[in-house]
């Protein structure tokens, strides 16, 4: 199937107007935004007396970087769906894309989101923490863990939209599918060996753990050889995922209402 | 498949279906000519808007043979796409204002942006919408959504328009408009196909016009053809007292030449299509005597699309 860059750039265009309204804008910028708040600063009373009381808010700050990904697959997800069920699929696949297009400018904003949204939460964090020394070894890994995230995560939300047809369902299954790829992962709190045995598969299983634990790494250099290892797993991930994705979306129902 | 350069649309022996098991069109064969309006008339569930689906490449035809502008659906969907606009029978928008649906359709289909705007501009006026420019499409009227519908696919030109059902919940004014800009565009070169099941609209705008039941082309002519074809049967136009309608149009039908078709209307109205008028209108006065049933109408005129598509039917029926 042919696939042209500009059409994916006015398809990526067109998904950024729409779905920049003031509701979307919140969900995207101030929900993370307010994690990072609350629980940076509650999770605070945790700490030992005498720690440095930033020390919790520079552990999640990167981890909520990474967690824009989700949101902005969550976003990519909806557009597919939202798009079937007010009639815009049926109407983009008879204007002049192929479906691949219409695929690929998805994901392409669903890329921006997530990069974008990581940038406005590292802004976040300056505000309450002050400046970090990045590295542009870490910035690499950032960039290239948010991009490959938003793909994955855009790509298994679209699975989701290809095949439920109603709302209700949509919201249920993704808030609840959601819920358990956030919290349990690494965004919020570490990993720990103390956990019980089958959230510690969770965590190992969840590709937001890894997501964020390279993003967390680029952003406090700490990072090594694990990273590599990490970005090259979720690149696998995200390549399988996506031609789910792909498939899904061939075979889904474009004309139901 | 080799087009014949006037023809921009054709059609041959097209079959399809969606589940393998029930055909939703049969062996369906026609042409559209470059500058004409075809209509495709059929009741709802015909097999009207699989079809549209079809030529505009949404989905494939089971079997057969199709070819657009000269070129294969199944090979050339994005460069047949280019060069055709859709408007669907379901409602489709952005979730933006009037005016950001004008914008984001001329963008997408790569308007100049001075040109984008002066077309918006034209449109918004000529389709009335200038007072709810600023209102997001989904809270319209369900006629002013479907004049946004329409007037978003004049945003970019077309070789071919395919329009299903475009007329659907517009009121009178605004649907005669439509039909006028219509005919307007095609003056100007434009191709158009038009589902609908108004037959007047049919009458009103189309050049040629296929009758389509359950997937099948059962009649397919100019207008004017068909009703001359058709011209050898007239009308006859009958009323009576609403209480006494049941029983005397029952014994009616009883006696009615065989190939009439009986079409029962509103407060004791009914129509019959016929070869023998005469015999209609003794066997109406026969009935009326013999009931004491007073006639309030009784009128004979020549056929119009209407008639021409209920005998269409009837005959298919037989």
């Amino acid at each position: 199937m042919r696939v042209s860059s500009p059409n994916i750039l006015k398809l990526m265009w067109r998904n950024l107007k729409v779905n920049t309204d003031p509701g979307t804008l919140l969900f995207l910028v101030g929900l993370p935004a307010m994690y990072l708040i609350f629980f940076g600063y509650g999770f605070q009373s945790f700490a030992q007396t005498g720690a440095n009381p930033k020390e919790v808010l520079k552990f999640m700050a990167p981890g909520i970087a990474a967690f824009q990904a989700v949101i902005a697959g969550q976003v990519a997800g909806g557009m597919l769906w939202s798009d079937k069920r007010w009639g815009m699929l049926a109407q983009m696949l008879v204007g002049p894309f192929t479906r691949l297009e219409y695929l690929m400018g998805i994901m392409l904003t669903s890329v921006v989101l997530g990069l974008a949204g990581a940038g406005i939460m590292f802004a976040v964090a300056y505000l309450l923490i002050g400046a970090t020394t990045i590295t542009v070894a870490g910035i690499v890994l950032i960039l290239g863990a948010a991009l490959v995230g938003s793909i994955l995560f855009g790509s298994l939300t679209l699975i989701l939209s290809a095949f439920i047809k109603s709302s209700t369902a949509y919201n249920s299954i993704t808030i609840l599918i959601l819920f358990v790829v956030n919290f349990a992962s690494t965004v919020f709190y570490p990993f720990s060996s103390s956990l019980p045995l089958p959230l510690q598969y969770l965590f190992i299983i969840n590709p937001l753990t890894y997501v964020a634990n390279t993003v967390r790494d680029g952003y406090l250099t700490t990072y090594g050889f694990g990273d590599v290892t990490n970005l090259f797993l979720l690149l696998v991930g995200t390549v399988i995922l996506l031609f789910v994705a792909i498939w899904a979306y061939r075979r889904s129902d474009i004309s139901f209402v | 498949m080799a087009l014949r350069s006037e023809l921009v649309a054709e059609v041959k022996n097209l079959n399809h279906s969606y589940d393998g098991k029930k055909w939703v069109l049969k062996d369906v064969s026609f042409h559209v000519k470059k500058g004409e309006v075809f209509g495709l008339l059929g009741r709802n569930g015909a097999g009207k808007s699989t079809l549209i689906k079809i030529l505009t490449t949404l989905i494939s035809g089971t079997e057969g043979q199709i070819s657009i502008l000269g070129m294969d659906p199944a090979r050339d969907g994005p460069a047949i796409r280019r060069r055709i606009g859709v408007v669907q029978q379901g409602e489709s928008f952005e979730f933006t204002s009037v005016e950001g649906n004008f914008d984001i359709y001329g963008m997408l289909w790569d308007v100049p942006k001075k040109e984008r705007i002066e077309r918006r501009e034209r449109l918004i006026k000529l389709f009335e919408l200038d007072d709810v420019r600023k209102k997001r499409a989904w809270d319209l009227s369900g006629g002013q959504k479907r004049k946004v519908q329409v007037a978003r696919e004049l945003m970019h030109d077309s070789d071919i328009l395919f329009l299903d059902e475009p007329t659907v919940g517009l009121d009178i004014l605004m649907r005669r408009s439509v039909l006028d800009f219509i005919k307007g565009e095609v003056k100007k070169g434009m191709t158009v196909v038009f589902t609908t099941h108004n037959l007047e609209e049919a009458d009103y705008l189309c050049d040629r016009v296929a009758v389509i039941e359950t997937g099948k082309i059962l009649a397919m002519d100019t207008v004017d053809n068909l009703k001359q074809f058709y011209g050898k049967k007239r009308t006859v136009e009958v009323t009576v007292g609403k209480d006494e309608a049941g029983p005397f149009f029952k014994q009616l039908m009883e006696g009615l030449p065989a190939g009439d078709v009986f079409k029962p209307g509103e407060n004791g109205s009914a129509l019959i299509i016929t070869e023998s008028p005469r015999q209609v209108l003794q066997k109406i006065i026969e009935v009326s005597k013999d009931g004491g049933v007073q006639v309030d109408w009784l009128n004979v005129r020549k056929n119009t699309l209407e008639d021409v598509f209920l005998d269409t039917l009837a005959e298919e029926k037989k």
